[in-house]
């Protein structure tokens, strides 16, 4: 209830569910609507929705300095909860409080205009994930210096690998820390002569934010990077707590 | 602050797009200013010498109907596939989708300027009309623009959800093409059909333009009136449809 107990707190997470509506009929074009609703007149007015329940009532706080893991099987609602944290997508219930800046990273391997350089690709992306930055220049060729991408910096980004296109998007962003970070199943595309050198980075990126927020299927990276484990479980929290615990509840909920 | 940032990414996604589309030759520009100019002179060529339309200044009258038109249908014919094809893009990062959106309709605004200024202004001063209606052009851009920014919003977004929603529109857009008057004037439209007039939002996004530029100035504020109007229905439709379908958008991308 003090002050300074309130302000550890960087982002509130109260009650939130989101659902999908599901359609009946697999329609997959207004040509496929328009001909079901001269066909079917009757049955397609009548059609409603199935809802599919993604989160249901998840709460918790992220507190400053936390590194908070997120388990759970696929369609449990990872990847929905980490939109809603960033601010992608808005709950159909329950509220996300925060004042702080969220950056979140789902995927690595993209550039913005395949046919510009990587180096004008670093600079839009720069653009677009670091708004409030004036000055681009020194982030960028701090990141691309780091990328050691050489001369391929100004070969169209279309020519690139897909571990070449991680190991600039992850250099460009691990470039400036945040406030609340989220991680999403990032670190698979990167090859692996310069994931070792990316993983330092990307360790001292996640020690300067304020607070992490780390998606991963692989429980080795859970241990190394969290200190506390949410398991999703059918969009609700199945478990929160401890890391080693938190990994045996995952392991053992899994459907054999 | 946030709204500044917003407009500091279109303008840096408008560059690089303009960029990337004149990278390699100067065929990317020419063909900017060709596609309008042949689309111009095929149509001058069968409406005025072949079914001899009596419209006086016939080339500033289809001009001041036609460059509106191709820069409305030809922005959202090429806004509607942007999030299916910039859809790992937008799944990869917390980007707002509406900047990759805005600068595309930016992007052809470009272009519209370029054939206003070398096509169209050409046939204006040669026609010897008064060069002061030109400084009221921003207000007549307003309805052309905001409506186009709505309705490529909507229709982008609903492509995620229909993925043939271009498609579609292709085919619309080539049926409103006859049903705005761009090649002839309104007047021209008997009584009985003149609600087919009406009831095509496209005329009054593209009506104001024209007025300014070939009609009489007083209609002018009239058309931008109700332009202004209709536009502002488009977005606040936008705002409405994107909002809502906020979450589903993400699910089906």
């Amino acid at each position: 209830m003090t002050s300074t107990g309130s302000s550890d707190v960087l982002l509130t997470v109260k009650n939130i569910s989101v659902h999908f509506e599901l359609e009946h009929y697999h329609l997959q074009g207004l040509r496929d609507i328009f001909v079901q609703a001269i066909t079917h007149p009757v049955e397609y007015l009548l059609r409603t929705p199935e809802l599919l329940k993604v989160l249901d009532g998840v709460s918790f706080e992220l507190k400053k300095g936390m590194r908070l893991g997120i388990l759970g099987i696929n369609g449990s609602g990872k990847t929905t909860l980490c939109r809603c944290l960033a601010g992608m997508m808005r709950p159909q219930m329950g509220v996300i409080q925060t004042s702080a800046e969220v950056r979140a990273i789902f995927d690595t391997g993209t550039g913005i205009m395949p046919e510009l350089t990587g180096r004008e690709n670093a600079y839009l992306l720069g653009r677009l994930f670091f708004p409030e930055v004036r000055d681009l220049k020194p982030l960028v060729d701090e990141a691309i210096e780091f990328s050691e991408l050489g001369h391929f910096i100004d070969v169209p980004f279309k020519q690139y690998s897909k571990g070449m296109q991680s190991r600039l998007m992850l250099s460009l962003i691990s470039a400036r820390s945040t406030d609340i970070l989220i991680l999403d199943e990032v670190f698979d595309g990167a090859d692996v002569f310069f994931q070792q050198k990316l993983a330092i980075r990307m360790k001292n990126f996640i020690q300067a934010a304020g607070a992490t927020v780390f998606v991963s299927h692989s429980a080795d990276q859970v241990r190394e990077v969290c200190e506390q484990v949410l398991v999703l479980n059918k969009g609700k929290i199945g478990f929160m707590g401890g890391v080693e615990e938190g990994i045996a509840y995952y392991l053992n909920s899994q459907p054999k | 602050m946030e709204m500044n940032f917003f407009w500091v990414q279109v303008r840096d996604l408008t560059i690089a797009s303009l960029k990337s589309r004149y990278r390699k030759t100067f065929a990317g520009f020419i063909w900017v200013v060709l596609n309008p100019l042949l689309m111009f002179g095929v149509q001058s060529l069968v409406f005025k010498k072949f079914l001899n339309l009596n419209v006086p200044d016939y080339y500033l009258f289809l001009l001041s109907g036609l460059l509106p038109w191709i820069f409305f249908s030809q922005t959202i014919q090429m806004a509607t596939p942007t999030f299916v094809t910039q859809a790992q893009l937008l799944r990869s990062f917390k980007i707002n989708p509406l900047v990759i959106l805005a600068s595309q309709v930016a992007d052809n605004f470009m272009n519209f300027l370029i054939t206003f200024l070398l096509i169209l202004l050409p046939f204006y001063i040669e026609s010897g009309r008064e060069i002061w209606p030109l400084f009221l052009l921003p207000l007549a851009l307003i309805p052309l623009l905001l409506g186009t920014l709505g309705l490529s919003i909507s229709l982008s977004t609903f492509n995620v959800f229909f993925r043939d929603t271009n498609f579609v529109m292709g085919f619309i857009f080539s049926l409103l093409f006859f049903l705005t008057p761009i090649f002839y004037p309104a007047d021209y439209v008997p009584e009985q059909f003149r609600f087919l007039i009406y009831v095509n939002p496209a005329v009054y996004l593209l009506e104001p333009f024209r007025d300014l530029i070939y009609n009489e100035t007083h209609k002018f504020f009239i058309s931008l009136a109700k332009g202004t109007g209709v536009s502002l229905l488009f977005c606040l439709m936008a705002l409405y449809v994107w909002k809502r379908k906020i979450n589903d958008f993400y699910r089906k991308l």
